[in-house]
């Protein structure tokens, strides 16, 4: 009896973390579904072909989010790598993790409207460079954060280890440093890659309806309510992350929620 | 020579990418909330707050933002912590090991959505008790989605929170050595209750303290779901913003600006509770 109830919450609890992903999938096939029935009547290939074929909108922002998002997590991660280093051992670390947490805990579309009187100024508003700006300046302080576990006492001891050898500061970055944070460096990558492919609210604001990622067109479709179409560009939007998953778990863990 | 010049380099460019946006954007925000910049504002004033409390909006706004976190986040943790300690193991290798990690690979735009195709009156749900008998028609069925017990909205912030704190939880349980605690309280003579409600319990509870809080300032910026899940009113902190803000009345955007500047002074506060709790650095 006590196993079958344990049996019975891990079933509950396989279905609460597969059921959504797999009704998605089901949803992005369809082509009827009238109510009460349970499933949809009419499945077909025909929405993928629509969708993903030559020129169509939804291909164009995949293509779109996909280089916001490759470009904000490159620079995000270069840029986080070089700046944790200096909180890191910095007198001041705690004031300026403090500092940095900050924006990171902000609501991006709050941030958002505070900022778009400058990228209005800028000339930054309804197009590419803006948002990936904007997006850059959410991922940053993430990237930032993640990096100060990994400037540790110890990655500090190899480096000077590296100096009294009469080794030099290039030669203790390509030799130890790097090959040290080679595995935090894919990890951050990815998950930066996350935040600004999950973004919209932010993107909404600075990319001022001129600049359609796929989250602006899971909106759109949900507003329109066109849910097979939905259920197609959320599926878009999951698959990186399941992907990622299957290569490695670590890839896709973010605190933001 | 090399070293200061990369340090002041370091210090501009983590300046111009965290700490001056910030600023500027939080500046900007206060002096429009104060009438100092402003296409209709005139010079200082304290009419806009004024105009803001004189309503119950905001309070109702705060309150309401920091129930549906707070709803939510205890739903989360106490699914977590139970599961957490009935399967501690489950997590860390398996094929759990990997389905718990699958919430996290939705936005949040995805979770609301699959919510409100699961929840709403022609949901997947109502079809089913459809099925089963138990209703007869869409209007039978309870209101899931945009309705007043924000059900939609508690559901699908546990859902995109659940993966986290089980994976906290069970980390947590291995790096705290709880199961060393147990067989000491079992041998002492404690029951399995005791042993969970006064050790176990408290020890993950404490020590997930900083993340907790850290976790709910998250939740009170949360703007996609209550979005598309919440019902017009009341509105949380940044539909409310956003809605001041983007819609074409120009007499309500310095309100707007100043539900930004209190949601703002509102996450530096929790933030800095959230350091003081945490002894250590803080870290992702």
């Amino acid at each position: 009896m006590k196993y079958s109830i344990k049996y019975f919450i891990l079933l509950m609890l396989a279905l609460v973390f597969t059921l959504p992903i797999a009704i998605l999938f089901l949803l992005s096939f369809s082509q009827k579904w009238v109510f009460p029935k349970l499933l949809p009547e009419k499945l077909t290939l025909e929405n993928w072909t629509v969708i993903l074929g030559d020129g169509h909108v939804i291909s164009n922002s995949f293509v779109i989010s996909l280089s916001i998002a490759l470009f904000v997590a490159g620079s995000a991660t270069i840029l986080g790598f070089v700046l944790s280093r200096y909180i890191a051992y910095h007198p001041k670390r705690r004031l300026l993790t403090f500092l940095t947490y900050f924006p990171f805990a902000l609501s991006p579309v709050i941030f958002a409207i505070c900022l778009k009187y400058y990228f209005i100024k800028l000339g930054l508003i309804g197009n590419l460079y803006g948002i990936v700006l904007a997006q850059l300046i959410i991922a940053l302080p993430y990237s930032i954060i993640f990096f100060l576990s990994f400037w540790n006492q110890k990655v500090l001891d190899y480096q000077n280890l590296v100096y009294t050898l009469g080794g030099k500061q290039k030669q203790a970055f390509l030799y130890i440093t790097l090959p040290l944070a080679k595995s935090f460096l894919v990890i951050c990558f990815f998950q930066c890659f996350l935040i600004s492919w999950f973004e919209y609210g932010l993107t909404s604001i600075i990319g001022y309806g001129k600049i359609s990622t796929l989250t602006i067109h899971v909106f759109q479709f949900i507003n329109e309510a066109n849910i097979f179409y939905a259920a197609l560009s959320c599926c878009l939007l999951i698959l990186p992350p399941v992907i990622l998953l299957w290569f490695n778990k670590r890839f896709i863990i973010q605190q933001k929620g | 020579m090399f070293k200061p010049l990369n340090k002041t380099l370091n210090f501009s460019i983590l300046m111009l990418f965290t700490l001056l946006p910030l600023l500027a954007g939080l500046g900007y925000a206060i002096a429009y909330s104060f009438g100092l910049v402003g296409v209709l504002n005139k010079g200082f004033t304290l009419e806009n707050w004024k105009i803001l409390f004189s309503t119950s909006e905001v309070y109702i706004s705060v309150l309401y933002t920091s129930w549906l976190a707070f709803a939510s986040l205890s739903i989360c943790i106490f699914i977590s912590l139970a599961v957490v300690l009935a399967f501690p193991k489950k997590f860390k290798s398996g094929i759990f090991s990997y389905l718990v990690y699958m919430p996290l690979a939705f936005p949040s735009i995805v979770a609301a959505f699959f919510f409100f195709q699961f929840l709403s009156n022609a949901g997947i749900l109502a079809r089913l008790c459809h099925q089963l008998g138990i209703i007869n028609q869409i209007s039978d069925f309870p209101n899931l989605v945009n309705d007043s017990y924000h059900i939609g909205i508690i559901s699908t912030q546990t859902f995109l929170s659940l993966p986290f704190f089980i994976l906290l939880y069970a980390s947590l349980y291995q790096a705290e050595k709880l199961e060393d605690y147990q067989k000491l309280a079992y041998a002492l003579g404690a029951s399995k209750k005791q042993t969970i409600f006064k050790i176990s319990i408290p020890i993950l509870l404490k020590r997930s303290l900083p993340s907790i809080i850290i976790y709910f300032i998250f939740k009170l910026g949360s703007y996609e779901v209550p979005l598309l899940l919440g019902k017009s009113s009341p509105e949380t902190i940044s539909v409310l913003a956003v809605r001041k803000l983007q819609k074409f009345n120009l007499l309500d955007i310095p309100q707007g600006y100043a539900i930004a500047v209190i949601y703002a002074f509102l996450v530096l506060l929790l933030l800095f509770i959230a350091f003081k709790k945490s002894k250590h650095q803080y870290e992702v």
